[in-house]
This record gives structure tokens, sequence and C-alpha cells, in this order.
């Protein structure tokens, strides 16, 4: 006996699982290969099926953990066991942290190779602390006699700078005895002129310092 | 054709599988809960709180209303979590018989509303979608079927719905979802046989016919 509609409906299922027995399967398909409407019909469960399977999870909001355990357990102790020790070992593993450590390390690298500081492998000795002191001692002494040198330097060019080529702030005073030929008396350098190229150098050294931590600028001879 | 029931039996038997591995470890981590264990109560929920949103948001079709109902199963999980037994099988199909009996709640408390709501509304969304084109991309379709997916579930009965989600989307066995709807088995193979075909008539309806190439 052939099976009808309602049989192909009932067995679908069954079928696309494969379920049914030799004799069954058969039968199911004698007659949806032959009915248009139940062929139509088993195409698209299948489709169905197969799709669904394929759909991806949806993506949980990101506050959905944190929440049912703050609903649960409540807000986790932050100081208690290895994890608290160890929780921060967990921004190793992300990459902006790898980022973040190789742009310090050539930074570092940059620095050193502009303070003259030379890499080895360290010694026995190197870690005695009377070594380590002095050590730390010799550099910190080095670093601020170069920046002392180097600010020194930058204040001889600089005078040197502004007796060749006067600022405009020092022409302005010298241009007003030229106006007034009344007062032959008057020096043909201002008297403000050597306080104003100080104060100037006073900034400049000022803003200097801002951008070069090194350089103790109050201590400056 | 016989290819395609020989790729549907291999699925199923990877994913009975997976979820056989996953029941030991999940036995002793509820152990651990029961003796004040926070860290194995955080990996319980790690485990299953994006399948248990999942399930929540396939049946609600809101997404917030999923969050909201995935946080009210695990407080109720963990307030119960003394009652739980072997005997109502893996942990996985516990939590999920907790989260169908809360949806089933949830479905009853909103049925007012969804009544007065004009089915319109639902209508216009489709439309909306259709208008909008397919998009070229596989992954922008995929999602486009999501969608239509989630419209089409809506129209269903939630007999049928709950069982199909439990199915072909949660990919559960039918022995696990006979325990997680507290049905007969054959009653469960009835509804999900009846559900699909119920799902492809209103997506044909919609205009959607799904297909499938692996």
């Amino acid at each position: 006996m052939n099976w009808n509609c309602e049989q192909i409906e009932a067995s679908l299922s069954d079928y696309l699982e494969g379920a049914l027995t030799p004799e069954e399967a058969a039968q199911f398909v004698a007659h949806s290969s032959t009915c248009a409407q139940c062929k139509e019909l088993v195409a698209s469960v299948r489709g169905l099926i197969g799709a669904m399977h394929a759909l991806e999870p949806v993506a949980a909001p990101v506050n959905l953990m944190p929440a049912i355990l703050n609903s649960t357990i409540g807000p986790r102790p932050s100081s208690g066991g290895w994890r608290a020790w160890f929780g921060w070992t967990r921004v190793i593993l992300q990459p902006r942290f790898a980022y973040g450590a190789l742009t310090v390390l050539i930074t570092l690298g940059v620095v050193s190779q502009a303070l003259g500081i030379q890499w080895r492998m360290p010694t026995v000795a190197d870690l005695n602390p009377v070594n380590l002191y002095r050590s730390a001692d010799r550099t910190a002494h080095l670093a601020y006699a170069k920046g002392s040198k180097f600010v020194g330097d930058l204040r001889v060019v600089y005078e040197i700078r502004s007796r060749l080529e006067p600022s405009e702030q020092d022409e302005t005073p010298q241009k007003a005895p030229a106006a007034a030929p009344s007062s032959p008396g008057q020096s043909k350098t201002p008297i403000t002129s050597p306080l104003n190229r100080a104060e100037s150098v006073e900034n400049y050294l000022t803003r200097l310092a801002s951008g070069v931590w090194i350089v103790p600028v109050r201590s400056m001879p | 054709m016989l290819i395609d029931t020989f790729h549907y039996v291999e699925a199923e038997r990877h994913r009975g599988l997976e979820a056989n591995r996953q029941l030991e470890p999940e036995a002793q981590l509820v152990q651990q809960c029961l003796r004040g264990d926070g860290a194995a109560w955080e990996e319980l929920v790690r485990r299953h709180s994006r399948r248990i949103f999942n399930l929540c948001y396939r049946f609600t079709n809101q997404r917030q209303e999923a969050e909201d109902l995935s946080q009210e199963v695990f407080m109720r999980v963990y307030k119960t979590l003394g009652s739980y037994r072997d005997i109502y099988g893996a942990f996985g199909t516990w939590v999920t018989s907790v989260t169908r009996n809360l949806l089933i709640d949830h479905y009853r408390r909103t049925r007012r509303d969804r009544l007065t709501d004009s089915m319109e509304d639902v209508t216009t969304q489709v439309e909306s979608k259709e208008s909008s084109g397919m998009r070229p991309d596989h992954s922008a379709a995929v999602t486009e079927l999501g969608e239509h997916l989630q419209i089409a579930l809506a129209k269903l009965s939630p007999d049928l719905r709950e069982a199909v989600i439990l199915r072909d989307l949660e990919g559960l066995d039918y022995s696990e979802i006979r325990l997680v709807l507290e049905v007969p088995e054959g009653t469960v193979k009835s509804r999900i046989n009846r559900g699909r075909i119920e799902l492809a008539r209103v997506l044909t309806e919609m205009g959607i016919r799904p297909s499938y190439r692996n």
C-alpha cells in the first residue's frame, strides 16, 4: 500500500534523521518523488534543519556573566586566594600588553643609547649591594653632569646668538633714543637690555627644564 | 540524500560525545559549589551562560528580556543547586529544564501584553527587512536568515517552538528534551516534526527558502 501525504508529513523528521526502516524509507521516497507538494515540503524542511544547525549562536552581552555572578555569589572578594595575587597576570596574555612592553623596551634602548649606557651580561660582582650603589651613583652623577653640560652649552649658544642677532625686544628700546635726538647724553645700549636678556635666558631654561626632567634649573650655577 | 543523513547522524553522535565529556567535571563542579567554592560556580556560569542566553533569546526574540531571564535562571539554579540530582540528567539538561520552566512562566505572564500587540508590528518588521535587500556577503545572509527565523519562531505555538529550539538550535537529543519538557518521547518527536513543518511553511509564506550548503 502506497503512502499518502499525511503519512509523509508524519514521518518527515524520522526520514531526514534516518530513523525509518528501509521499507518505510522506500515508501517515503516513492511518494515524495512523485508528489510535487511533498517533494517541496521535504526539500524546505531539509533546508531549514541544515540552516538551523549552521546558525551561529548569538553572542551573549558582555555584562551578563558579571551580572549573574553579582546576583548569586555577590561581588567577588578581590583579596582572597592565589587568584587575587596572580590575577594581574591575565593582563599579560592580552596582545596590547605585548605591544606596550615592546614599545617600552625600544624606548629604553633608545634612551640608554643616548645616555651612553653600554649593556653587558651581569656578573656576580655586579650583584654586590656596594657595587650596585656605586654604579647607580656613578650613573646618576654622569647623567647630572651631562645635563649640566648640555644646558651650559645651550646657554653659551644662546648668548652668542643673542649678541650676533639682537632680538626684537632689544631693538625696540634702541629705536627710542634715535627718535629723541634731544637727549645726547643717553647711552646707545639701553639699561634694560642685559636684564631683559637675562630674563629671556631664564625663561628659555625654564621651558627647557620643563621638557628635560633631569636638569635641576634652580641649582644651576 | 543518504550522505546528508549520514552527516546528520555523525553530527548528532559528535554532539552526544561532547555532552558526555562535560558530564563528569560538571558533577564535580556542582559538588564544589555546594561546598562554597565560588570559582566552581563561576566556571559553571561561564560554561552555560551563553547557551542559556541563546535559548532565552530564541524563545523571546528580545535581547533585553533574554538577558534578564538568563540572570533569573542562574539565580534560581544557584538557590536550588542542592536539590540537583543525577536522576535529572546532566547538569546542563537540568539547567535547560529550569530555563524552560521560566520561559513558560514568562510566556504566560506576558501573554496578555502580546495579545494586545497588533500582529501588524511583526508584518511591518518582516516587510522592512525584505525591502532592505539581500546583502552580498554570506555572513550577512546568515544573519538575515537568523532574523527571519526569529520572527518565524515567534509565530509558532510555545510547545512547538521550544521543541524545535531545543532540538535544532540547542542540539539536545530526544531523551534530553523528554527530561526538559517532561513529556513522553513520542510527544517530543511529534512536536519537533510538526514544529519543523510549521516553521518551514511560515518561512515560505514570508518568501524565505532556507537552504544549507555544506
